[in-house]
């Protein structure tokens, strides 16, 4: 089925129909390990997992992983009490931000203020106001929607005008943004170098907030594939086609790579399930899940939703084959998984993700 | 007043920005038009030799100097007068959209598609452009393409520019959503029938211009019902520009004053499409 879709996303034609998986550079064995089956593992996989296991027991030496924490936190309803929940919720985490540049990355999709697609602008200004209070010198918000080239429209039909004080200053549209061409730390996919806004570099902390929602091309959409609201449609386009030529998976592990100072707020309070991350169905969670390793986050998000982690690819890739994200590698704080975990609706292509005693 | 402010926006370097910051090429080839159609030829004139000074040697623009890529942009340059331009410059822009098409349209793709035994797909089989090379043609950019050959055409009508229209104008049709209008070009996704923007639609019925269909009257309809919820500046230009292309731009209709205009584009686009409904075009042929 990654065929499938695979190739329907990069040419935004219907999906269910029989094109083939084009390669990169043409080269037909390229992707073929993903074609062949989703749940085998591919030749990039064994590599990075080969490597990851090499890193971790080098000259037959195990080395102990240092946990990620991760912290889940109850938030029923957006309402004023969000604040405080932010507030504590980001203490615990101890980070320092204190005279640095904090960038908040929200998920910004479609003109829908009535639907669950877009990150809550409550949840944002709540951010903002936590990071301001801790003393970082600025805190901005930063967002380039990938199919809507009006993002300051789409912004205020979501609500962060009124919301957000003084919106407008406070906003950068990155689709417009500057842009520096670099090369991201480690590469998985095809891409090369990749123009990036400038605001995103720049920033001493890069706060990415996406929305919890289940996605129809890789299963499940969170703190790195939020990432890709960070390449610049003004250089790439709307959508930012070049990224799904390149593989979207492999390209949310380079973004992962080419930023890491960061931390991720996911916004659960009401998700999206089903047909995601535009056709869903609002799926209310009832949690915050934050902290500064994006990938145990993300894995930890996907065990609420009951989706195994170890089965999205992007999460493998980024993970060093997935030991990182194991539940024994994560130390999770505040509400347990069990109490929280809701399952979330997948559609049929990806039922196969769920968590098999869910 | 309008024009003063857009004139003060000019950067040093003789090119504008979106909102501030460095020279981009839409902003820029935009205000170069709006400035033209109200006289003010010195600014206009410094970012024509801002346009000039960003060529890349493929004949393309790139969407901001330094970036090593010509992209979509390359339609708004040849939007620009060939006389105002330099004709040299504005055939390379021309022969640059003539040679570009999405990816899937290429030889090798299609190749590739044929030894895997993947049926060609109708949706396929007109070639329109993309927003960068190497990526699938979208709506967007076909429709600027368009617009800047349908132009071109009155000017020099040969027979590979009627080609690349009549294709493109073919492409749009195929891409149009169920219900009528456009996106950014998924006529459909997973289990679902995607939905029309206002702003795509706008623009596809632009570069529709003459066109006479079923599926332009539906886009039309489609587009009378946006004109009266939108509430996006560049939304509302593109819808404008569209509906009076086909002459259906409802008489007497009135730009609403509270819709705020967030970057350089929506307004001088804005003044480039008042001046359509007063008959002087600056984007339609």
């Amino acid at each position: 089925m990654a065929r499938t879709l695979r190739s329907c996303e990069r040419t935004g034609l219907q999906a269910g129909h029989p094109l083939g998986p084009p390669t990169p550079q043409g080269k037909v064995g390229r992707t073929l390990p993903s074609v062949i089956s989703s749940r085998l593992l591919t030749r990039r996989e064994l590599l990075a997992g080969a490597a990851g296991t090499t890193l971790l027991t080098g000259c037959g030496e195990e080395r102990p992983i240092v946990p990620s924490t991760v912290s889940i936190v109850r938030a029923p309803v957006y309402d004023q009490r969000l604040y405080e929940t932010v507030r504590r919720m980001l203490e615990e985490h101890r980070l320092e931000v204190r005279g640095r540049n904090v960038v908040l990355k929200p998920n910004l999709v479609e003109f829908e203020p009535e639907s669950s697609i877009n990150t809550h602008p409550l949840l944002v200004h709540a951010a903002l106001e936590a990071f301001r209070a801790m003393g970082a010198a600025t805190v901005r918000i930063a967002e380039g929607p990938g199919h809507r080239r009006n993002t300051l429209d789409l912004a205020d039909a979501a609500g962060y005008f009124k919301t957000v004080p003084s919106f407008e200053d406070t906003f950068v549209d990155l689709n417009l943004d500057d842009v520096t061409r670099v090369r991201p730390a480690r590469q998985f996919s095809s891409l090369g170098a990749l123009y990036l806004p400038n605001t995103a570099l720049g920033a001493d902390l890069l706060v990415s907030m996406p929305k919890m929602k289940t996605h129809h091309w890789v299963a499940a959409t969170l703190s790195m594939k939020n990432l890709f609201g960070v390449v610049p449609g003004g250089i790439y386009g709307w959508p930012k086609n070049v990224l799904h030529w390149a593989g979207i998976h492999e390209c949310v592990a380079d973004l992962h790579a080419a930023f890491p100072r960061q931390f991720a707020i996911v916004d659960g309070i009401v998700g999206m399930e089903g047909n995601g991350p535009i056709e869903g169905k609002p799926k209310p969670a009832g949690v915050l899940v934050a902290g500064r390793d994006r990938a145990a986050v993300d894995a930890t998000c996907c065990r609420i939703m009951r989706i195994e982690p170890l089965k999205i690819e992007y999460l493998r890739m980024a993970s060093s084959g997935g030991s990182h994200i194991t539940e024994r590698n994560i130390r999770q704080i505040g509400e347990s998984l069990p109490v929280v975990a809701t399952p979330f609706e997948l559609i049929p292509e990806f039922r196969w993700v769920r968590m098999e005693n869910s | 007043m309008a024009i003063g402010i857009l004139a003060g926006q000019q950067n040093r370097d003789g090119g504008w920005p979106y909102v501030h910051g460095s020279s981009w090429t839409e902003p820029t080839a935009y205000t170069i038009l709006a400035l033209l159609a109200a006289g003010e030829t010195e600014p206009a004139e410094r970012g024509l030799r801002w346009i000039l000074a960003t060529e890349r040697p493929d004949g393309g623009w790139p969407p901001q100097a330094g970036v090593d890529q010509s992209t979509w942009v390359t339609a708004l340059v040849a939007l620009l007068p060939a006389e105002r331009l330099g004709a040299r410059a504005h055939a390379r822009a021309i022969a640059w959209l003539i040679e570009t098409t999405g990816r899937e349209s290429t030889l090798t793709y299609r190749f590739r598609e044929w030894l895997l035994g993947n049926p060609r797909l109708p949706e396929q089989e007109f070639p329109g452009w993309p927003w960068i090379p190497d990526a699938a043609a979208w709506v967007g950019p076909t429709a600027l393409a368009i617009l800047a050959l349908d132009k071109e055409y009155r000017r020099r009508p040969l027979p590979a520019i009627r080609e690349r229209i009549e294709s493109g104008r073919r492409f749009l049709l195929a891409r149009m959503c169920r219900e009528g209008g456009w996106n950014h070009g998924s006529v459909r996704a997973l289990g679902y029938e995607a939905r029309p923007y206002p702003e795509t639609t706008g623009m596809a019925l632009a570069a529709l211009r003459g066109v006479r269909s079923p599926s332009t009257q539906r886009a039309l309809a489609v587009a009378q019902r946006f004109l009266g919820e939108c509430r996006s500046a560049d939304a509302l230009n593109w819808l404008r520009l569209g509906l009076l292309a086909h002459g259906q731009l409802p008489a007497g209709y009135c730009h609403p004053l509270e819709i705020a205009e967030r970057t350089l584009p929506d307004r001088s686009l804005g003044l480039l499409v008042a001046e359509a409904e007063k008959g002087r075009h600056f984007l339609l042929a």
